[in-house]
């Protein structure tokens, strides 16, 4: 419970430390404290101020102090930031995943997540040598390979080209793998984070290459290489990246965070997270796939028969409800918002369905608008919980017909001991007491 | 060296299309002027550092096991262990590997019926990844501050400590291939799957059926609960207000 100090706002505080306590000064003061201490005894205002009083809500009659009072100046904070009362909603790293903190991941607080763009300070990471805040003045990205001519761009140069914007997610192959064989994490913070969604902005690739005059009968494979400690280096098949790759410097408007590979990285849609290099230095053409390290011994697909699927490049159909979602609880009875993303690397999501019977019966949830190849789309299906266990599931439905697979679907081709590319259907198990847990149905 | 050798060829190539080349060029310059320019070789050669599985790149050079173990126990062992197989910080290099395998091809480790973990010897199809991998991003905390030599040297130990090479042997930019012929998993991997292509045929799809579809909950798993608070405290991840609220996972025993 908040101090009464606390209710003296910022603000104040140094109005008063700037100009002494004069006659209006100190009559705020006073109302200031007497409202605290009002909402103290009260005791049960604060913890459930959304149960009014018997004569009303004291949110209502008990004036605020922002409305009584001036608040902050402008560019107070010149970069803004969320509230402080948002700071629950973080990225996190998941324990016992990594030993070596750079060479990790942190995801993204999915739960607490609106609409379809993730803010930028919250893009999960997943760095392979740590990051770098890289200045751009000295940042260089050479093409080379099977080009007519080799070439350097500054970012100067490549930031002069005629640009493209477009909004994709980006998953991590290993997304969700800790639930392949088992529930294993609690929150879809852990079951699904390493997801995101940014409006990305550069120069398409496939111009790039044409201006490096690309020998496209040779041409198959382009490898894209970061400049971090890793010089992280991963094959990109042709098809994709003379499609609708980009070489990227924006991020929401804004430049790339330096955790997200500032100032320039490589945007594959559809593509697992690791082809979209950051710190991108170069980019060769070759006609046979380089066998780096991220897709020869990393990145593999373990078969029950022992053989490995090597260039799993895409990211297939795949849904999971985001709130209510585990680890949550539901205080009460009454209507809810089931709500949730769906996402496929093969194009836009043509429908999202929503079972609250453990996967018997399913209604199609409503889609919010937009609805893009390659990006998250938003969906939503109105819910009223009356104090009964359910079992909450999406499942999505990608243009290509692709529809999102149960668990044991994909267990039954691909067996326990894979990592990658779990694109499970989710179940959400909502207990009597509204607690919301992760489970797997057959 | 392969890479120039290859170069070379493909310059022969690009010079008899030149006269054909010329125009497209100097549209592609009208087009963006002023923008980009001619890599130099010495920068071409100072990034273009990639090894492929055909050992184009692969730089001229050798290595002992026993300079590598020298590098090993100065550079490498506090990680992956004195022997490359500990799983204490990075996953365990060497190990799981069998004569039976280096004849086959194939490593049957990984096969359904084992359970063992999986080191990298044992995915590992191609030589050309490890020595790529080593000279670019390894040691962890200072890479790219091995010589070719040292390069060479690390990688014949390794190579040693899987039995794949003895304990005298010399790893150079001839024999390097040899070795690969060797490795334990060299047929193990597959591009025949779905999820390279766009058009690409799936192995797993759902089904889309909407009324009374079988489901058996009687084979549901539950997270167990010694997973409890291991996440830390789930109602400090969720907002701290409103009808929907993380649980409280670090209870009091």
């Amino acid at each position: 419970m908040p101090a009464p100090e606390n209710f003296i706002p910022d603000t104040l505080l140094e109005d008063i430390s700037n100009h002494g306590l004069d006659v209006s000064r100190r009559d705020f003061l006073r109302k200031s404290f007497a409202a605290a201490s009002a909402t103290l005894a009260s005791g049960a205002a604060l913890a459930a101020p959304d149960h009014p009083a018997a004569d009303g809500d004291m949110a209502i009659l008990q004036p605020s102090a922002q409305a009584t009072r001036l608040g902050h100046p402008v560019a107070h904070m010149p970069y803004g930031l969320p509230s402080k009362h948002e700071a629950n909603l973080q990225r996190r790293e998941s324990p016992g995943l990594t030993r070596k903190r750079e060479s990790s991941i942190s995801f993204t607080p999915l739960q607490g997540l609106f609409g379809i763009i993730t803010p930028s300070g919250l893009h999960f990471e997943r760095h392979h040598a740590g990051w770098h805040d890289v200045d751009p003045r000295g940042h260089r990205l050479m093409i080379n390979g099977l080009v007519s001519t080799a070439k350097v761009y500054t970012m100067a140069e490549l930031m002069r080209l005629p640009s493209v914007s477009r909004m994709h997610f980006i998953e991590c192959g290993a997304n969700s793998a800790m639930d392949w064989a088992s529930p294993a994490v609690p929150s879809v913070q852990y079951t699904h984070g390493m997801l995101s969604c940014c409006e990305f902005t550069g120069v398409p690739l496939s111009l790039l290459l044409e201006d490096c005059g690309i020998d496209k009968s040779q041409a198959k494979w382009v490898l894209a290489e970061g400049n971090d400690g890793a010089s992280l280096t991963r094959s990109i098949p042709i098809e994709r990246a003379l499609d609708d790759a980009i070489v990227a410097w924006g991020m929401n408007g804004e430049m790339l965070r330096p955790e997200n590979g500032y100032p320039l990285r490589l945007v594959v849609p559809g593509l697992q997270g690791v082809c979209w290099v950051k710190w991108l230095r170069r980019l060769e053409v070759g006609d046979v796939p380089f066998g780096t390290r991220e897709e020869s011994t990393q990145y593999l697909d373990l078969m029950p028969d022992g053989m490995q699927r090597q260039y799993t490049v895409i990211q297939e159909c795949k849904s999971v409800i985001t709130s209510p979602s585990g680890g949550q609880r539901l205080l009460d009875k009454g209507f809810y918002n089931i709500t949730g993303l769906a996402w496929s690397g093969r194009g836009k999501i043509t429908r999202v369905d929503v079972s609250v019977d453990a996967g018997r019966n399913w209604k199609t949830a409503r889609l919010e608008s937009p609805v893009l190849p390659k990006c998250l789309t938003r969906f939503n299906l109105d819910w009223e919980w009356d104090g009964k266990p359910y079992i909450l599931q999406s499942r999505a439905v990608d243009e290509t017909g692709h529809v999102q697979p149960k668990i044991a679907d994909l267990r039954a081709v691909r067996g326990k001991r894979s990592v990658y590319h779990n694109n499970a259907i989710q179940s959400w198990q909502v207990s009597a007491a509204g607690e919301v847990m992760n489970v797997q149905i057959s | 060296m392969y890479k120039s050798l290859e170069r070379a060829r493909a310059m022969v190539a690009w010079s008899l299309s030149t006269l054909l080349l010329l125009s497209v060029s100097a549209a592609h310059a009208e087009k963006f002027a002023g923008i980009g320019r001619k890599a130099t070789t010495n920068e071409i050669a100072a990034w273009d550092i990639d090894v492929r599985p055909d050992f184009q790149g692969l730089p001229r050079g050798s290595g002992s096991v026993a300079q590598g173990e020298k590098i090993w126990v100065a550079k490498c062992a506090s990680c992956h262990g004195e022997f490359a197989e500990s799983p204490s910080v990075f996953p365990p290099l060497v190990g799981g590997t069998t004569k039976a395998d280096i004849e086959r091809g194939r490593v049957a480790g990984l096969s359904a019926a084992s359970e063992n973990s999986k080191t990298t010897i044992m995915k590992l199809a191609t030589v050309s990844t490890l020595f790529d991998y080593i000279r670019r991003a390894m040691p962890f905390d200072a890479p790219k501050s091995l010589k070719v030599d040292e390069v060479y040297a690390v990688t014949a130990f390794i190579l040693n400590l899987a039995d794949l090479v003895p304990a005298d042997y010399v790893l150079n930019e001839k024999n390097i291939a040899e070795v690969q012929r060797r490795l334990p998993n060299r047929d193990g991997n597959t591009i025949a799957h779905g999820m390279l292509d766009l058009r690409g045929k799936l192995d797993v799809s759902g089904k889309d059926c909407m009324r009374d579809c079988p489901v058996d909950t009687n084979a549901m798993l539950l997270l167990p609960s010694t997973v409890n608070g291991l996440n830390g405290n789930l109602a400090d991840q969720n907002r701290p207000y409103g009808s929907i609220r993380g649980i409280e996972t670090r209870r009091n025993p």
